[in-house]
């Protein structure tokens, strides 16, 4: 999986690691990537790429990223301005909200995907926003 | 040419547009309105009103028919309803209960 | 086998309910329900505007309805959905749109019956009762063991560990009927005799 290094588009900022023998309570934020091994209970704010590795896992309410990819167990709801991906073997619960979230085949999940885009209009179009159930569309 | 196949199995409830060819083979209750050919083959159980270009029936229809070219009732064929057409043939052992309009 | 996938061309649109136990692709418009026994595709062109059922379904085009998986629900780049999706294996390719609640593991997905599926579409995902027939609960002891509903579950979806942050998919087991205790019995019948003289 994922193991990313100095990313060049957060500028000076490296990757953190968080080890698959640590135990972290609390609130992380950080301008660079973070790669969670170990167990993290707490809001995550970063700036570049969250990885939850296989065999970690993270309990939040609020994890911000530019990019998630999840191996480990996530439990919590996670806005990232760009892609989300939960990899086979994972096991996520929580709302998942990004550019794009990636489901592959033998990932868990149970949660709301919200991701912004319009349905074409014959069925809707924009308007089409929302919750919406398995309805016939009303255009008797 | 591309078409519609309401395979033998499926039932459709409702109404059905198309400017394809459509051969119905399972079940159709409601309305269908083609552009082309429309082929009911032996088997298939449609209620329904139809209008297309063409029509042949080899199974079961109960509904009113207008096709701007022709209808062919094949042997076996079961059709309830009123024909409307430029042509109209009823092949022997084709079964037909309606009155047949040929002027168009 | 080939024979038996129905197709609704490009130019076709229904309005109305598509039901039967066979393979369905749908390159034009559905205006209405799916529910199929077989697999379901959604081509790139495709839309439907109500729920999606089948065994498999394969979405590329745009659905405005929940897709409910006996099987599995693969949604592929260029997917558009704005529903639930619910099925034992889920599969969303990045590319693929989705708004909506989504939920994978035993527990999720469409029933298998499609003689089912005539009545009215407004019914739960009936997910907890599937799992755990009474039935297969008569043998067990009364402390109903976890085996039981994992056992049955295995069958329908591939073999993941529970754990612990796992979807709560599959409930509880259900307990047995109180074991009925003859004398007890023999009295109630007394009971109600003596109240009937």
């Amino acid at each position: 999986m994922a193991q990313p290094r100095t990313s060049s588009h957060s500028g000076d900022a490296g990757t953190a690691r968080i080890g698959s023998g640590a135990r972290v309570r609390g609130r992380i934020h950080g301008e660079g990537d973070l790669v969670v091994e170990g167990q993290v209970e707490g809001d995550l704010a970063i700036r570049g790429e969250l990885t939850v590795a296989q065999g970690a896992s993270v309990t939040s309410e609020a994890i911000e990223a530019r990019s998630v990819v999840i191996a480990g167990a996530l439990e919590g709801d996670v806005a990232a301005t760009g892609t989300v991906r939960l990899v086979a073997g994972s096991r996520v619960r929580g709302n998942l909200r990004g550019s794009s979230v990636a489901i592959d085949d033998g990932a868990r999940f149970s949660g709301r995907l919200d991701c912004e885009f319009d349905l074409p209009p014959e069925l809707g179009g924009a308007s089409s926003r929302g919750e919406v159930r398995g309805r016939t569309a009303a255009r008797r | 040419m591309a078409s519609t196949v309401i395979g033998a199995g499926i039932t459709v409830e409702g109404e059905i547009t198309t400017d394809e060819d459509v051969v119905v083979a399972g079940t159709v209750r409601g309305k269908l309105t083609a552009k082309e050919s429309v082929t009911i083959e032996h088997g298939a159980t449609v209620e329904a009103d139809i209008a297309g270009a063409s029509l042949i029936v080899a199974g079961s229809l109960t509904g009113n028919v207008t096709a701007s070219e022709r209808v062919d009732l094949q042997s076996g064929a079961r059709v309830i309803g009123n024909v409307k057409a430029a042509r109209v043939t009823i092949a022997d052992g084709a079964q037909f209960k309606g009155n047949v309009d040929m002027d168009i | 086998m080939a024979a038996n996938v129905s197709i609704i061309g490009r130019t076709t649109r229904i309005r109305g309910r598509v039901t039967g136990d066979v393979d369905l692709e749908v390159q034009g418009f559905v205006d209405g329900e799916i529910a199929v026994g077989g697999d379901v595709t959604i081509d790139a062109q495709g839309m439907v505007g109500a729920s999606v059922r089948g065994r498999r379904v394969v979405v590329h085009g745009a659905v405005k309805g929940d897709l409910l998986g006996e099987e599995a629900v693969v949604l592929e780049d260029g997917a558009r959905v704005v529903g639930d999706v619910r099925a034992p294996r889920v599969a969303i390719a990045p590319g693929a749109l989705v708004r909506g609640f989504v939920e994978t593991g035993e527990g999720a997905g469409a029933p298998a019956k499609t003689a089912r599926a005539l009545q009215p579409a407004a019914r739960p995902i009936a997910a907890p009762v599937r799992v755990a027939p009474p039935a297969a609960q008569a043998h067990a002891a009364p402390p109903a063991p976890p085996a039981k509903p994992a056992e049955r579950v295995a069958q329908a979806a591939p073999a993941h560990a529970t754990g612990g942050n796992n979807v709560p998919a599959a409930p509880g087991p259900r307990r047995p009927p109180p074991p009925v205790i003859p004398a007890l019995k023999k009295a109630k019948g007394q009971i109600a005799k003596k109240k009937e003289r």
